[in-house]
Order: C-alpha cells, then sequence, then structure tokens
C-alpha cells in the first residue's frame, strides 16, 4: 500500500513537471494551475505517507523502476529518510500554496510555465534522493536536484546580477557533486557495493578519506562556511518561492546526505564530531555577523540560513562527540536536537522567505533601507512575518527556541565527558553558540523594525498594499506549524517515542498567557482607560519625517564596529591643517573598504591559480592537425607500455 | 501542579511584586547619600507606578500594535521568569520551570519586544536606544550563559530550584568557586539592569541612556508596567545572587513563620545587595559605549576561567 502511495507521489509530480511544458511558449494559465496543484496533492500525500512511517517506525523498501539491468532504483525509507520527507512535503506544500499567487505577479509570460516545470522536477528530485537506497540512484537524483535548481536560480536571467548568481551557484553546486561522487567512488572501494548501508571495511584511512570527501561535498551544497558564498547571491537572485523551497528543503537534503552516510553508513570517530562541530560553529557565528550587516533582506536571510546550518552542524557535532564518549542520553538530545533544529529552520526560513517574498513585491526594492511603515499597511504579511522572527531568535515558546533548548541542554550536560580538554573546548563552543543565538535576536529586531515598523522611508513603501490570500494562505499553515511545534515540542518528542528531560513549553505558554490575561484584567479595573494619539515628543521638531528614523545601518552600527576585526572593514582618513598646531582643517579624504574575505582571500586565488592552470593546458591545443596525431600516438604507445607492465 | 507547587507560584509572585519597587528606591537612595542629597522616599516608586496608572496612555500615530501588546508581553514573560527563582520559599520544581536556559531566554522574549517598541514610533532615541540595548546584550550573551553552565556544573542541575535547594541544604554553602561566580553574577546583573558603568538609569540625556531610550515612547500605565517588569527583573537577579550564594534562612518547608522570617531575611540581604549595588554605581563613571566590550571580555575571561579552574581541580 505505502509503495503505491509513494508511487504515485512520483507520478503525480512528473505529471506537474511534464503538463505545464505544454503550455510553454504561449500563455496558458491552467496548465500552471494544473502543475500546482499536482505538487500540494503529492506533497500532502508524501507527508501524510512519510509522517505515518515516521511515527510507526515501519521501513519501507521497494523497488521503483529498473531503467537499466545494473542501475535499479530502489526506494528505501526509514525513520531518518521518512523526517526528512515529512520536511519536503510540509514546506512544498506551502510554498505551492503561496505561488499560485506569486506567479501571477511575476515578469516572464511564457516563463512561468517553465518554472512550475522546474519546480515540480527539483521537489521530486529531492524527494527521490533522500528515498534513494543506492549510491548511484543517489548521486543521479543529486545532480538532478542540482541542474532543475539551477534553472530555478536563473529565472530571470536578463539581469546581470542574476547571471552572476547563477554561474556562481552552478559552479559551486559541481563542486558539491564532484567531491561527493569522488566520495562515492572511495565508499565503493571501501564496501564493493552500491548500497546504502554500513560498511565494515578494515582499511580506516579509506574510510577517513570517504567522510572526508563526502564532508566537503555535502557541506559546500549547505553552505558551511567557507564553502557559503553562493547562498547570498542564489537566494536573492531567484524568486521567492525559490529561495524558499532552496534555502528550507535543499540545504536540508544536504544535512540529510550527512547523517545517512556518516552516521549510518560509516562509523564515526571523535575527531570528526569535533571537525563537525567546529565548522558548525564557525558556520553559525560568522553567519549571523553577516547577516547583521546584510541590508538586502533576502540576501539577510540567506545568512541566516547558514547560521542555521551551522547550529544543526553543531548538534551532529555534539551527537558524535556524545556518541564517543559513551553518552547515549546526551547524544539523542543532541541528534534530536539538529533533526528537530532542521524540520523548524524549514518552516520558520520559508515562512520568511515567503512573506519577504510578498514584502518585495510590494515595494519593489530588496533594499530594507527603503521599507517602513509597513506593519500598518500590511497587517497579516507583517504578523507573519514577526511570528517567523520570534522563531528564528528562538524566543518561547515558539519552535525556533525548542530545538535549541535541547541543543543547549546537551552543552550544558556536556560535564559528563571525563577528559578535561574536551569539556573546555565544549565551554567556548557553548559561549559562541549562545553569542549566535543573541546576535540572531538583534538580527530581526533589525529587520522587523526596519521593514515593517516607524514610517515609511520611500514612496513604494507608503503605497503598500496588502497582498492576495494565497500569497497569505501559504505563511500562515506555516506560521502555525511554528506555533504548534513550539508550544506541543515536548508532546510531539513524547509522541514519537522520546521522553527527554526538557521543559513543557505547553505549560509555560499557558502560564505566559495567564499572566498577560492577569494583568490585562487588573489593568482594566485600575488603570486610567483614557488614550491619545498624537505626536510623542521628538526633540522640539513641529513634525518628525520619515528621515530621521533610526535606519538598518544605524542599527547594526554598534555591532558592525564591535565585530570591526570579523568584517575587516578598513577605515582610512587623511587630514591636512592650515597651521602647525592641527586645528584649522583644510582638506583630506575618508576612505571606507569593505572586504570581501573569503571571496578575496580564498575564491579568488582558487580561481586565478585554475585558469592560469588551463592556460598553460590550452597550449596543447594548437590546432595543427599533426600535433593531435602525434598525442594519439603517444597515448597509444602509453597505454601498450602501461598494459605490458601491469601484465 | 501540585497544591504547594500553586501556593509557591501565587507566593513568589506576590512577593516579588511587593519587593522590586523597594529595591528600586533603595538604590536610588543610597547614590542620593553618597552625594549629600536627602534622595526620595523610600516608598516613592510605589507612589510613582500608582500615579502613572491613573494618566492616560498616548500612541504616536505611527506606531503599531507592537507599541500596544509589549508592555503586557514585557510583563507575562518577566512574571513567569519570576516563577523560576524562589525568592522565600522553595519546593521541588515541576514541569520545567525552574529551567535556567528557559529563564535566561524568557528575559530575552521581554527584551526582544521592549526593543521593537523602541523601534515602533520612529524617534531617534527609541532607536538608539533599541540598537544599543540589543548589541549590549549580544556581546554579554557569552558570559551570560557561561556563569550559568558554571552554576550547572557547580550544583550538577539546570533547575534553579534545585541549586537553591542543595545550596540552602549543605552546611558551609560559601565556596571560594562561587564567590568566583557571585562576582560574574554580580557583572550580569550590572548590565542587565543598565547600571553604571554599563547605561545611566537617572539620564534622559541621548548620549547616555540606553534602557530608558526605548521606554522614552511608553506612557502612562503601559509606562508603569514597563517599570515594574525592569524593577522585577532587577529583583530576580539580585535574588539568583542572594539565594545561591547566601542561601541562609530559605523556607524549605511550607509553614507561616519560616516564610516570614524568609521574607524578612530576604529584604535585609536584598537591601545589603541594593547598598552594594548603589555604592558600586556612585564610585564609577559611566563608560564610553565602544570601551564596553572590553570589559565584557574581561568579565568573558574571568568566567571562562572559573570554568577552567573547577574542570581541572
Amino acid at each position: 500500500m505505502s509503495d503505491l502511495i509513494f508511487t504515485l507521489v512520483v507520478a503525480i509530480l512528473l505529471l506537474g513537471t511534464i503538463v505545464p511544458l505544454l503550455g510553454v511558449g504561449r500563455e496558458v494559465r491552467i496548465t500552471r494551475y494544473i502543475s500546482l496543484v499536482s505538487t500540494i496533492l503529492a506533497s500532502i500525500l508524501l507527508t501524510c505517507l512519510s509522517a505515518g512511517i515516521l511515527f510507526s517506525g515501519t521501513t519501507l523498501a521497494f523497488n521503483l523502476f529498473q531503467p537499466f539491468p545494473s542501475f535499479p532504483i530502489i526506494i528505501l525509507i526509514d525513520r531518518l529518510a521518512a523526517f526528512f520527507l515529512v520536511i519536503i512535503g510540509t514546506v512544498t506544500a506551502c510554498v505551492a500554496v503561496y505561488s499560485i499567487g506569486y506567479l501571477e505577479h511575476m515578469e516572464g509570460l511564457e516563463r512561468r510555465n517553465l518554472l512550475c516545470a522546474c519546480l515540480n522536477l527539483f521537489i521530486l528530485a529531492m524527494t527521490l534522493v533522500v528515498a534513494s537506497a543506492t549510491t548511484t540512484s543517489f548521486f543521479f537524483f543529486w545532480e538532478l536536484m542540482a541542474l532543475s535548481s539551477f534553472f530555478l536560480v536563473m529565472y530571470d536571467y536578463t539581469g546581470h546580477e542574476t547571471h552572476k548568481a547563477g554561474i556562481f551557484y552552478f559552479v559551486m553546486t559541481h563542486l558539491s557533486t564532484l567531491f561527493v561522487l569522488f566520495g562515492f567512488i572511495a565508499l565503493y572501494t571501501a564496501s564493493g557495493s552500491f548500497a546504502v548501508g554500513p560498511v565494515h571495511s578494515p582499511d580506516r584511512l579509506l574510510i577517513t578519506i570517504t567522510f572526508l570527501l563526502l564532508f566537503v561535498g555535502f557541506s559546500i551544497k549547505a553552505g558551511i562556511i567557507p564553502f557559503h558564498k553562493w547562498l547570498p547571491y542564489a537566494h536573492p537572485a531567484s524568486p521567492s518561492p525559490v529561495s524558499a523551497l532552496m534555502s528550507a528543503v535543499m540545504l536540508k537534503v544536504a544535512v540529510y546526505g550527512l547523517l545517512r552516510f556518516i552516521f549510518t553508513v560509516l562509523s564515526p570517530d571523535l575527531w570528526w564530531g569535533v571537525l563537525i562541530l567546529l565548522a558548525g560553529i564557525a558556520s553559525a557565528t560568522l553567519g549571523v555577523i553577516y547577516a547583521l550587516k546584510e541590508h538586502d533582506v533576502k540576501g539577510m536571510l540567506a545568512y541566516s540560513s547558514i547560521e542555521n546550518i551551522g547550529i544543526i552542524f553543531v548538534g551532529i557535532g555534539l551527537y558524535v562527540i556524545f556518541t564517543c564518549t559513551n553518552l547515549p542520553l546526551l547524544a539523542t538530545i543532541s541528534l534530536l536536537g539538529a533533526l528537530f533544529h532542521s524540520l523548524n529552520h524549514a518552516l520558520f526560513k520559508s515562512l520568511l522567505f515567503l512573506t519577504a517574498g510578498s514584502v518585495v513585491h510590494v515595494t519593489h526594492t530588496r533594499d530594507i533601507e527603503k521599507m517602513g511603515g509597513l506593519a500598518r499597511r500590511m497587517p497579516y504579511t507583517s504578523a507573519l512575518f514577526f511570528i517567523g522572527a520570534i522563531a528564528i531568535a528562538a524566543l518561547p515558546p515558539l519552535n525556533g527556541f525548542a530545538s535549541e533548548l535541547l541543543i543547549f541542554i546537551a552543552f550544558f550536560q556536556s560535564v559528563a565527558i571525563v577528559d578535561p580538554l574536551m569539556k573546555v573546548f565544549l565551554f567556548i563552543c557553548l559561549a559562541l553558540f549562545a553569542l549566535t543565538s543573541a546576535l540572531s535576536a538583534a538580527c530581526f529586531v533589525k529587520a522587523f523594525g526596519s521593514i515593517f515598523l516607524a514610517q515609511p522611508r520611500s514612496r513604494a513603501s507608503s503605497e503598500a498594499q496588502e497582498t492576495g490570500m494565497l500569497m497569505i494562505a501559504g505563511p500562515v499553515l506555516l506560521a502555525a506549524a511554528c506555533i504548534v511545534l513550539g508550544i506541543f515540542a515536548f508532546q510531539v518528542l513524547s509522541y514519537a517515542g522520546y521522553s527527554l528531560p526538557v521543559p513543557d513549553m505547553f505549560l509555560i505558554s499557558i502560564l505566559l498567557l495567564f499572566m498577560a490575561a492577569l494583568t490585562y484584567v487588573i489593568f482594566y479595573v485600575t488603570a486610567s482607560h483614557d488614550v491619545r494619539i498624537s505626536e510623542t515628543w521628538g526633540c522640539g521638531a513641529r513634525f518628525q519625517p520619515s528621515s530621521t528614523e533610526y535606519t538598518g545601518h544605524g542599527f547594526s552600527e554598534p555591532i558592525v564596529t564591535i565585530f570591526s576585526a570579523v568584517y575587516r572593514t578598513k577605515k582610512t582618513s587623511k587630514k591636512m591643517y592650515f597651521d602647525q598646531s592641527e586645528c584649522i582643517f583644510k582638506e583630506g579624504t575618508a576612505d571606507i573598504r569593505l572586504i570581501k574575505f573569503f571571496e578575496e582571500y580564498l575564491y579568488l586565488p582558487i580561481a586565478r591559480s585554475s585558469c592560469a592552470a588551463a592556460a598553460r593546458i590550452a597550449r596543447l591545443q594548437n590546432g595543427c592537425l599533426d600535433t593531435y596525431i602525434l598525442y594519439v600516438f603517444v597515448t597509444v604507445i602509453a597505454i601498450i607500455l602501461f598494459l605490458g607492465w601491469s601484465a | 501542579m501540585t497544591i504547594e507547587f500553586a501556593l509557591y507560584c501565587i507566593l513568589n509572585t506576590l512577593f516579588v511584586i511587593g519587593i522590586s519597587p523597594l529595591f528600586v528606591s533603595m538604590i536610588k537612595k543610597v547614590k542620593a547619600w553618597t552625594q549629600g542629597r536627602q534622595g526620595p522616599p523610600i516608598f516613592q516608586t510605589y507612589l510613582t507606578l500608582t500615579k502613572l496608572l491613573r494618566k492616560e496612555v498616548i500612541y504616536s500615530p505611527y506606531s503599531s500594535r507592537i507599541m500596544r501588546v509589549t508592555p503586557y508581553v514585557n510583563i507575562a514573560a518577566i512574571l513567569v521568569a519570576a516563577l523560576f527563582v524562589p525568592l522565600v520559599y522553595v519546593t521541588t520544581p515541576d514541569g520545567g520551570i525552574g529551567n535556567i536556559i528557559l529563564f535566561l531566554y524568557l528575559l530575552v522574549l521581554a527584551r526582544f519586544f521592549m526593543a521593537l517598541s523602541g523601534l515602533d514610533a520612529g524617534s531617534s532615541f527609541g532607536g538608539m536606544g533599541s540598537s544599543r540595548e540589543m548589541s549590549i546584550a549580544a556581546v554579554i550573551e557569552p558570559t551570560t550563559i557561561i556563569v550559568f553552565a558554571a552554576l550547572a556544573f557547580v550544583f550538577k542541575s539546570l533547575n534553579i530550584f534545585d541549586m537553591v535547594l542543595i545550596s540552602a541544604a549543605s552546611a558551609t554553602p560559601v565556596t571560594p568557586t562561587l564567590i568566583l561566580i557571585g562576582i560574574s553574577l554580580f557583572t550580569i546583573l550590572i548590565v542587565e539592569t543598565a547600571r553604571i558603568p554599563i547605561d545611566n538609569p537617572e539620564t534622559h540625556l541621548e548620549l547616555t541612556m540606553i534602557h530608558e531610550g526605548m521606554v522614552l515612547e511608553q506612557s502612562g500605565g503601559n509606562l508603569a508596567l514597563m517599570e515594574l517588569s525592569a524593577a522585577i527583573k532587577q529583583t530576580l537577579l539580585m535574588a539568583l545572587v542572594i539565594n545561591l550564594i547566601f542561601p541562609v534562612g530559605m523556607a524549605t518547608t511550607l509553614s507561616l513563620a519560616a516564610i516570614i522570617i524568609a521574607m524578612g531575611l530576604f529584604a535585609i540581604k536584598g537591601a545589603l545587595l541594593a547598598l552594594i549595588i548603589g555604592l558600586f554605581e556612585s564610585s564609577m563613571a559611566k563608560m564610553r559605549f565602544f570601551r564596553l566590550p572590553s570589559l565584557f571580555m574581561m568579565a568573558f575571561f574571568f568566567s571562562t576561567l572559573v570554568i577552567i579552574i573547577e574542570v581541572f581541580t
């Protein structure tokens, strides 16, 4: 029964891919609707199916399709895969609902059908990556996922910015594919089979190499610093539903790959955990520090994704460390923290991307300095973004806090580890982790404050109006999920079979509501009811122009100054004076230079050296036929010699 | 939830609301004395709060619903957090109440809303206050969490109730480690309650104010709520210092005599701490804003050192 449902899901998604292609070149609305409705249908089916598997604990395995004798597509959905399929299903359903409304406002008439087709293909690819039981089909769908998402990023292909983002994404994602491919080759050498299953190889070196290759491959896709640069390019350039899907779901597929191959296939060592933890904490801290400086709303969300993936990696790293030091309870808590945060991040990040998409659509700009005052003009969108902001800032009682709490608890109890050096190391990581969550609260105060509060700072912003029903309906579902998963986190975990020593957020929420209600009642009885709407004091100015407001730049200025060493901002100034005692200023220059650290010191040198190497190799291609015959001749001789040697 | 625990909740909440304004006045009084002034009467804060309740509330025409809900969210978060810190009577915790991480994040919840309300009216004072508050909060966070982790480490529990119980039950609660942690806790108290050298609670000068800047747009009853929640927050942090380091006289059974004695002792210990805070504030000048991170770095290294000493011995 389950296998039939899964086949049906695949079939519906394929239908959703093919139908809009029939409408390409003409402006046919109906094909788009069919396509997106089938996406919604498929994702609901997928969610129900995988939630069933997740909570019942059964495993679904069957042969989906066999295109070639040696290349079967075998489906294997266990609890881990089912969990990630739930993420894919829920987020996709909500994004598809939003997209029905969003697509009609997009530019590029006939391309919209193509977008629907690619969207379905992308979702299909992600679903099958997670459900793959062999490395060959995993790899095949991994590449399909990369290609379809590339086309999605390139939707607005005429824009210069999109062009650059697309190429950047293409190169990075293929670097990831390359590492994954090498990893799989190493895995095959170690195990001798293509199946995704435990490897019992005595050759520890080979296992280590496999781990490193796969780790780099999945890290690039997940956006771990220093492989993160494609995210802040690709997310702002692509349409909002696409950014939501990529950030919320595709990054999680990379996390799934890491979890699957490192824990169920290879058996981890302690230092793997330390490596993953370090990568995670670096991404989390730097990600949020960069996010604070970003004034492009989608760029900021992209950096914040880097931060959250970092948090997930921290959880995974702790899991490995606790597993290797024989602390199973703490290991379970940290793994649940990582998994729960994957789900939560998928929910609130897609919520934020979708609502940010509505805002960008209305104000025609991504610069938060040109927004402002939207809370009164777009009440629903602002309320939804606000829920997302509370969740991502890890405030109780929403879901972001519930998962970070698990990781915090694991960190706090890490004193159970015997090794004192490891203890100190974990305490330092804990401090950085706390810094991350405090900075992300600052970041979202800034984001919400600049976008939605105070007075509008541009004409488009002051003329903004609420978006359509569908563009609210999709985010509403996500926001509801954020609230429910936060308040009932304890109950959900218990239902899944994990009774952990964590606070019951339901009780806390009841108490919060009770206290607020009590205060309100006491106030209603005792306090004065007079309310006046009037200009508040503005330093004696007759009226407040919106230009006197505190802007996003101003808001993050203290943090930018405090962390100036991280941003590597160089400020230089030269002053010339009329007099010798340097009192009367004559002229001078001041210069602020922002260094894109990773690009200038890591990416560009690599790119330059590979270009130089390519130029050297290009000399072989001189276009002369005789030379090519010589190459062929030399190659043949070399092969003969080599074969003779090995025989 | 047992009846005993429910009684604890009611008792703790009423007591914290009752005594918090007193400590605010006491610190003001101490500061006035050191400056050679008489200072306001000791019950002035209560009077101010009741006066504010009778005043009308003014909203800026640009402000949104954030401004209207912030006072309630703020006081609710702080009052729930108040349940987490036993002031005079400690019982066995229930349903995760008392979790030290949750306590910290309830304070963050209040701060998040307060910072947004600072931005809401569009005045540059409020924005400046919010921006500085969030920056300071972010930079002090590592220290706070390290101190809390150190507490969890020393008492082998994540729950403030357990910590207080262990501390109250032991014959010699004051260990060298606890004194060191106490110093860090005191630093956090100064930072979180926006006192000199971080912020000056007395002025309304744009150059110096952080917390006051954020609540500048609040008025009437809403302002009373904001002031009350700030006072309660201060009492909670003071109670952490008092009850973890000098828990003498803490009631562990639900008897009227024990609780009244504990209340009296808590008021005396609180008054002493208020005296220390007042003297500390008076002996310092406010620091330049961008000098603060180095102060926090020192606090952080100090706290980490405490942990390292504890780990290696």
